[in-house]
């Protein structure tokens, strides 16, 4: 009974951790202006393994991106992700969750 | 008995199983510039109804022609990108000789293109896009050339392929915003000699314009966009050489005019456009064309 008490109690604690080491990267992108430019863009995130959720905001020319835990882009990295896709990187705000 | 001339609106078909029907073009009824992004493949497959029956001559000619062209995209890195095109068709003739209706058609794999493209400029700012690229390719005669019928050889237009070698070159440039899209290519086709018959080269001006009908106003993620599409199509052809003469009863210059529609989400587009003659030169008896109406399904992978 003890240790369902203490597994449960470190499950509780634990997953909050977790869910904060998640990050938003909400990135600035130039030339986006239909959803046919999406496809390139989602496949090269995919492609790495490490993304939890895509979206992007046409309007807005965000790219909304969430990261699994404790993996992380760098700007460079980015630049060349979208340079490969056909468009231009800006900005990066990212925003833990 | 009267050969069927290859006419403007043959060499705009053979044309855009060519060249036009790629890829990530926006506009139907012709292939622009927008990306291919590295590493990805786009396939395009179109079907195509052809119809000219306009016969200035006593023959009476009534040509149509049914076509299925497949296109394969590759991006090479971002501003080159590869394509394969590889067209079938059906085609019938219908004329009057001496007096008696004839009916003359053929099937098959029509000639293969290869062509590249090569994003040059590239201007991005938010929401919006300016492309400017270069084609070039050339058509390999993968097409029987060389098919009979009870009436004898069939003319060139007739055959499957064309036997010869033919290159093209040209520029594309688009300019596309959230709101609409506008296209535009030139492009110049030499084409060469084979089985005694020299089609004469062509020069073509194309231009695009897509409006987004709906979603009319834009909200947050990436919604499926429904596009009004309204293009214009410019050919000129030389006249052809058959046995070292000039056949005057052949090239001219056509403009078509097309309205069309088109869906576009961010994996696939259902396209269709009706290609309406407006205008056609052409010289001596060659045979006008009706219209031109293109299906077409693209999706990216």
């Amino acid at each position: 009974m003890r240790a369902l008490f203490f597994t449960l109690l470190l499950t509780m604690t634990w997953s909050p951790v977790t869910q904060a080491a998640e990050t938003l990267y909400e990135i600035r992108v130039d030339g986006l202006a239909c959803p046919y430019c999406a496809y390139g863009i989602e496949k090269k995130f995919m492609q790495r393994g490490i993304v939890k959720t895509f979206d992007m905001d046409f309007k807005k020319g965000l790219v909304k991106v969430t990261l699994k835990d404790g993996e992380e882009m760098t700007e460079p990295q980015l630049k060349q992700l979208f340079d490969e896709a056909g468009f231009s990187y800006r900005s990066v705000n990212k925003k833990a969750l | 008995m009267r050969c069927l001339q290859w006419t403007p609106a043959f060499v705009f078909l053979t044309l855009t199983m060519g060249v036009s029907s790629v890829v990530d073009a926006v506009p139907i009824t012709f292939n622009t510039a927008l990306p291919v992004a590295e590493g990805e493949f786009i396939f395009r497959q179109q079907l195509r109804w052809l119809r000219s029956s306009d016969d200035p001559s006593e023959a009476d000619r009534d040509m149509r022609v049914v076509a299925t062209i497949s296109v394969l995209g590759y991006g090479v890195n971002s501003k080159l990108a590869v394509f394969g095109v590889l067209p079938y068709g059906d085609k019938t003739l219908e004329m009057n000789r001496s007096g008696t209706e004839i009916e003359r058609d053929n099937q098959g794999l029509a000639d293969a293109t290869v062509f590249a493209r090569y994003t040059f400029w590239q201007d991005n700012i938010r929401g919006r896009t300016f492309r400017l690229a270069g084609i070039g390719g050339f058509t390999a005669p993968t097409g029987d050339d060389d098919k009979s019928d009870g009436f004898g050889r069939l003319p060139a237009p007739l055959q499957n392929g064309t036997g010869a070698w033919d290159w093209f070159g040209g520029a594309v440039v688009t300019y596309q915003t959230l709101g609409y899209q506008l296209d535009g290519q030139f492009s110049y086709r030499h084409n060469r000699e084979a089985n005694n018959f020299d089609a004469g080269d062509e020069a073509r001006l194309d231009l695009s314009w897509q409006y987004r009908l709906w979603p009319r106003k834009l909200s947050g993620g990436v919604p499926g966009f429904f596009y009004g599409v309204l293009e214009a199509n410019y050919l000129h052809q030389d006249k052809n050489q058959r046995g070292g003469q000039s056949d005057e009863n052949s090239g001219g210059d056509t403009v078509w005019l097309s309205p069309g529609l088109q869906y576009v989400t961010r994996r696939w587009v259902l396209e269709a456009v009706v290609q309406k003659p407006i205008y056609q030169n052409l010289n001596g008896n060659a045979l006008k064309n009706d219209q031109i109406v293109t299906t077409s399904f693209r999706m990216n992978f």
